[in-house]
């Protein structure tokens, strides 16, 4: 399998005609709504309105969006820490993804996970634990057993640089590699893992590459590109459904902000930081659609004013639902 | 209809007939498809489901439990298998911090009815990585039921139960008693209870705590007591976690007297959490302090004869205990 890398002049390039202004609008509306949501929850976190910690990703959206969003309802998301948007790209009502953050009983999980750490049940969102890669693994699991019974679901799986250099991500592929599972791995590659850069993680360029050593496809592309991104994941999904075997999509991105909310982030340089900010996949995007006449300013204002709104019920939502009672702690251990 | 057949043979056949009946029921691990498992647990299985229902897995314990998880998660009902609890490290996150927590950090909006076979136990000479326990990492952890049988009897309706169970089940199998022990085990399906413990058998001088292959250690010491004049009830747990206070505590009041018997290490091991629910809930029918019989300290099992006889609790070590605590 060829690895395809940074795709950088995809976005100048791309015919519109192989995509439906709708698609390109939806996709575009789809970051916007992440950006906005992320941003927000950022804010509220530094508010004090909810406790514990949040991962943004901020500057990933085109990964994110881009593998996710043409999932189907029956198709299942396997998210990390930094996959709190995962959940609005697969539907799940933003009432409860911000009651979610405040660890509301409102919340698909009442209150019992981190506020990041947000699965929906009723669209197949696996609730992650904060264990590296064990999503990958038990997406896999998921995918084995939709095999199994002869379903075209897909397994959309995600993780970090980081998670690649842990045994469990590998011993995930090597087993959809034996299984020919639908899964596509999509690795967001921002380059760093909390504090550790690339460099120390592996010796490896494209992170793509760890799909070899399973006799896996493997493609890495410019992950700001939220065509190039749709294009590879929409093709490796196609191939799963099909019983073509799994993917591993790396995106070549960029983390914004810390790794978390409380990371200042001094490890990184300046410089470094601003290049990436120069390449927002938002932007980029309003470029290319605006110059095929899909956007301009008055739709693009909004846009942003119709997810505003939408946003600001949520959190009104969210932080009017209650908390779940101190008791609450005792269910759900024991089916 | 009764017959009487091994413990393993019970496992063999619970799995079988639970197959048959439930086609969610799969299975998966290292060696147990084409192989039909190294102790022959898995055997026929392979040739009767397919390799679709019996899968013979990666060398990766890991991706064994998860791939077990996932499939739960879209309706199976998986039974994968750890071939020696030795190697259970690489399952540790997924069965812990997984299976064990899926339930609960998703307020119920997953399950997770997987039932992980874990061959365990020394005594057979298999040396420091074929012989271990460690029951006890996964008793402290809430969410995931822990049973060790020690019969065939209920080897087989155990393991039935726990297919059926909503919760993640670590189901430990002696190895020691996979051949060793046999008893009268019904034809057809049946339970028993996953959080009940067995009186083994009863008496009136002291309780004997136990289970696994101690279980038998235990029996056979209080029969030669028994010849001496000490009657001991023997309670096999049966379930380590949850334990059934009930029934311990119920049996301490009467015999006024505890002995725990164990195979693992000493420190921290099953007798540690027992010894405390006595003090909370039965500390004035204590008649002498708990006492303890269990391996000692070190890794186990050291290979050589000698080492491994010092390391195995054995009928000689529990009749002194039990001369101790009568003594008191
Ligand atoms: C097994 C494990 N080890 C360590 C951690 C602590 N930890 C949380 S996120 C993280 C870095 C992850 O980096 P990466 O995979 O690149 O994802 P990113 O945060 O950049 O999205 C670490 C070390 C953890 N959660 N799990
Ligand atoms: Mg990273």
């Amino acid at each position: 399998m060829a690895t395809k890398v940074g795709r950088a002049a995809a976005v100048a390039e791309a015919p519109t005609s192989r995509y439906s202004p709708e698609l390109l609008l939806g996709l575009y509306r789809m970051m916007v709504k992440c950006r906005m949501c992320d941003e927000k929850a950022r804010i509220l976190f530094r508010q004090g309105k909810y406790a514990g910690n949040f991962y943004s990703n901020v500057g990933q959206e085109a990964g994110e969006v881009g593998a996710g969003y043409s999932l189907r309802p029956d198709d299942w998301v396997a998210p990390s820490h930094r996959d709190w948007t995962a959940n609005i790209i697969k539907g799940a009502p933003l009432n409860l993804c911000f009651a979610q953050l405040y660890g509301k009983a409102d919340s698909p999980d009442r209150g019992k996970s981190t506020p990041a750490h947000m699965g929906y049940p009723p669209l197949s969102v696996i609730t992650p634990a904060s264990t590296i890669a064990a999503q990958l693994m038990i997406g896999t699991g998921v995918a084995w057993g939709l095999k199994r019974q002869g379903k075209d679901s897909v397994v959309v799986a995600y993780c970090g640089d980081g998670a690649t250099s842990i045994g469990w991500f590998h011993e995930a592929l090597n087993f959809a590699g034996v299984h020919r599972l639908a899964v596509l791995y999509v690795v967001q590659n921002n380059l760093w893992a909390e504090s550790v850069p690339l460099r120390l993680q592996t010796a490896l360029s494209d992170l793509s590459d760890r799909a070899k050593g399973h006799g896996i496809a493997g493609v890495s592309v410019d992950g700001n590109d939220i065509l190039a991104v749709y294009d590879a994941a929409t093709e490796a999904i196609a191939r799963a459904r099909e019983g073509q075997g799994p993917t591993v999509l790396e995106c070549k991105t960029y983390r914004w902000y810390g790794h978390s909310e409380i990371d200042p982030a001094k490890y990184r340089l300046k410089e470094e930081v601003e290049a990436w900010k120069k390449k927002d996949p938002i932007p980029r995007f309003e470029k290319y659609l605006a110059d095929h006449k899909l956007l301009n300013e008055t739709s693009k204002k909004q846009i942003r004013d119709e997810t505003s709104h939408e946003i600001d019920e949520a959190v009104e939502f969210a932080e009017n639902s209650p908390y779940p009672a101190p008791e609450e702690a005792l269910e759900h251990v024991w089916a | 209809m009764a017959r009487t057949i091994t413990f393993i043979d019970a496992i063999n056949e619970a799995l079988h007939q639970e197959m048959e009946r439930d086609d969610r029921v799969c299975i998966l691990g290292e060696d147990l498809g084409m192989g039909g498992g190294v102790f022959k647990a898995t055997a026929g299985l392979y040739q009767k489901f397919g390799e679709d229902r019996v899968l013979d897995s990666p060398l990766a314990e890991g991706i064994i439990i998860a791939a077990a998880i996932g499939a739960s998660l879209v309706g199976y009902r998986p039974v994968p298998e750890i071939q020696f609890a030795d190697f259970i490290g690489d399952a540790v996150d997924p069965i812990l911090q997984q299976a064990a927590k899926l339930r609960y950090r998703s307020s119920g909006g997953f399950s997770c009815p997987i039932t992980i076979r874990v061959c365990w136990g020394g005594g057979t000479g298999g040396g420091l990585y074929h012989s271990q326990e460690n029951t006890v990492w996964f008793a402290h952890e809430p969410g995931i039921r822990v049973v060790a049988p020690s019969t065939a009897y209920d080897a087989k309706g155990m393991l039935i139960a726990s297919i059926r169970d909503e919760n993640p089940v670590l189901f430990f199998e002696h190895k020691k008693l996979y051949r060793t022990a046999k008893g009268e085990v019904p034809e057809e399906l049946y339970t028993v209870p996953l959080d009940q413990a067995s009186v083994r058998r009863e008496g009136r001088d002291m309780t004997i705590l136990t289970y696994g292959y101690a279980t038998t250690i235990a029996l056979e010491a209080a029969e030669e007591m028994a010849q001496r004049g000490v009657e001991a009830e023997v309670v096999d747990l049966r379930s380590l976690a949850p334990l059934d206070k009930k029934t311990i505590v119920a049996s301490v009041r009467k015999t006024n007297r505890c002995l725990i018997v164990h195979e693992d290490t000493k420190t921290l091991g099953m007798g540690a959490e027992l010894t405390a629910i006595l003090n909370e809930e039965a500390f004035d029918d204590l008649d002498a302090p708990v006492m303890r019989v269990t391996g000692p300290d070190i890794p186990p099992v050291p290979f050589s004869p000698p080492l491994e006889k010092f390391f195995m609790v054995d009928k000689d070590k529990v009749v002194a205990g039990m001369e101790k605590l009568a003594a008191y």
